[in-house]
């Protein structure tokens, strides 16, 4: 079973909700979190864990044997990317950076053997043990790549085969196809949204990609003092999706953020506030 | 001049400094903005924009579709696509449109021809407009599920770069998504300079080393903002990472409600609250980037 925490707009407090639910729902489920924010994960630092465990995640990338190469030119038209251009003679070659290793080009030329295995190291993917009982997947996109759906897939892959009851997946601000890819197979997505009207704009499109993608979709206002709770509501009946938390703007929750000490292992009123947002979830899953 | 401002980390007001910025700067230099953050544009709202005077569909973005009539169902598409994208649904292989990628190799290894195809699909729009300000605003907007490309921001700085040759424009000021993947490379790509914006905590500083080591690859001049410089006292993290890099630190923005509640009333902060400690630093920080930065 697998639920997922996003939001749209970055730095509303994802990652933060994510963690702290991750601890309150490891009470009903063994579970597993998945950091899949490839571009900027941050759940190991607000868990206050080193990254272990680290897997390089390889992309394919066709290298040309020029002896047998035919000239025929079939791998450049295939490249959706154009990531091959060819010589006025043929002569196939590959720009790197624009490749996304689908190989397409490998299973189309006629040739054996005039595309070989060439490999790009695109990121990597760690398997991290936690204080808390439950281990943490990250995806983490190497600086100066571009394509973060292959660190994505094979983040979500590894998190996958812990076959723990529960994986709780935090995603990437945004509603670009990777996010989709980490809310995929989600039963229950956690919105994570501010009442302002960029949070509100971003909460739109991610409640509109729940839609799409046939999924149950529940809101958490954060610093839900600052602006508009109204029009959040408006938002959230169109979608048929449901506000299930509200946390205020709170001094307690930044220092446990910039301390890397979970809010909901806290006595405070909103270590409460995960506390019961974890048991409906539990309730909800069954 | 291309300025590009970028944070790694989402939420760390990127956004709102730059409406700021730009608002403290149109008076003295002509300029256009541009919202690379296609993913969750959001400096329109910060202008008040009502209205677009142009938009270009962006088509091109391809997803594959398999003819579930002819389809054999052998399965070998689904165990090919590179990234896991056909499941089989009521007995029946499907393509998720919402996370394909377009490349074409499930068409390729299908035994029967003509059972998938590629279709073009809209990934999304750009716009442009005239803000109420005076200067122009070119944003795009990604559609949900379509694979993210620098390409959409690429177009919006080619259609930018055309107005500031037309209108004979002095500098393009870039507001780039949050993290460090091809919507913020094809911002940076190009730019004369990056202005990093980040907050003092572990995660904020995390990030922005990360996207400041995409700016080393294009060798562009870096400058870093602290905003909410006050919120963790104690935290040396961004100053050792700056002066390490020998980035020129060029303001520290407190922790100011005053910024929310411009964002709400669709106005940046210098303009509604020009009293706010915050204002007093961005305007601060304007004085550095009119000297140092747009001499």
């Amino acid at each position: 079973m697998q639920i997922a925490v996003s939001g749209g707009k970055g730095g509303t407090g994802k990652s933060t909700v994510a963690v702290n639910l991750a601890i309150a729902l490891r009470e009903y489920f063994d579970l597993a979190l998945a950091d899949l924010d490839v571009e900027a994960p941050n759940d190991h630092i607000l868990l206050r864990v080193e990254l272990q465990n680290e897997e390089p995640v390889h992309m394919f990338m066709p290298r040309f044997d020029y002896s047998k190469c035919t000239k025929c030119r079939k791998c450049a038209e295939v490249c959706e990317e154009n990531a091959i251009i060819t010589m006025k003679d043929g002569t196939p070659f590959l720009m790197p950076t624009l490749c996304s290793g689908c190989r397409a080009c490998e299973i189309v030329c006629p040739v054996t053997g005039a595309i070989l295995e060439g490999e790009k190291l695109m990121g990597h993917t760690y398997l991290t043990e936690t204080p808390y009982g439950f281990p943490l997947v990250t995806g983490k996109l190497l600086e100066g790549e571009e394509r973060a759906m292959p660190v994505v897939t094979a983040a979500k892959r590894r998190a996958k085969t812990l076959n723990k009851e529960l994986l709780l997946v935090d995603t990437a601000a945004g509603t670009s196809n990777t996010v989709s890819k980490a809310l995929e197979d989600s039963k229950l997505l956690i919105a994570v949204t501010e009442p302002t009207p960029l949070g509100l704009h971003d909460l739109t499109l991610i409640l509109e990609l729940a839609k799409l993608m046939g999924i149950e979709a529940w809101v958490v206002v954060n610093r839900a003092d600052i602006g508009e709770k109204q029009r959040v509501k408006e938002i959230v009946e169109r979608y048929n999706a449901e506000i299930v938390g509200e946390i205020p703007y709170s001094e307690a929750i930044i220092r446990s953020y910039v301390k890397g000490e979970p809010i909901v292992l806290t006595d405070s009123k909103e270590a409460g506030i995960f506390r019961n947002r974890a048991k409906k979830i539990a309730n909800y899953l069954g | 001049m291309q300025v590009a401002i970028a944070s790694g980390k989402g939420g760390v007001g990127k956004s709102s400094v730059a409406a700021s910025l730009i608002y403290l700067l149109k008076d003295e230099y002509s300029l256009i903005a541009v919202d690379a953050d296609a993913d969750a544009p959001n400096l329109d709202l910060l202008f008040g924009v009502e209205s677009w005077e142009e938009e270009k569909e962006l088509i091109g973005a391809k997803v594959a579709k398999i003819n579930t009539g002819t389809c054999v169902r052998c399965g070998i598409c689904a165990e090919r696509c590179p990234y896991d994208c056909i499941k089989i649904v009521d007995g029946n292989y499907v393509v998720n449109e919402l996370t394909c990628e377009g490349c074409g190799v499930c068409r390729l290894v299908c035994p029967v021809e003509g059972v998938i195809t590629l279709e073009e699909v809209r990934s999304g729009i750009i716009r442009k407009t005239t803000t109420k300000y005076g200067f122009p605003l070119i944003s795009a907007q990604l559609d949900v599920g379509r694979p993210n490309s620098g390409k959409l921001v690429t177009e919006e700085k080619e259609w930018a770069k055309k107005i500031m040759k037309e209108e004979n424009l002095e500098h393009m000021i870039i507001d780039s998504a949050a993290g460090i993947g091809c919507q913020v490379i094809a911002s940076l790509g190009g730019a004369d300079v990056a202005i990093l914006v980040a907050e003092p905590t572990p995660a904020s500083l995390s990030d922005v080393k990360r996207v400041y080591k995409v700016v080393q690859h294009f060798r562009e001049p870096a400058y870093l903002i602290i905003n909410k410089a006050d919120l963790n006292p104690g935290f040396k993290g961004l100053y050792e990472f700056a002066e390490a890099e020998n980035i020129p630190i060029i303001g520290e923005i407190p922790y100011d409600k005053a910024i929310p509640k411009s964002m709400v009333m669709l106005k940046p902060v210098v303009e509604t609250f020009p009293d706010s400690k915050a204002s007093i630093a961005l305007k601060e920080i304007a004085e550095v980037i009119k000297g140092e930065i747009l001499r």
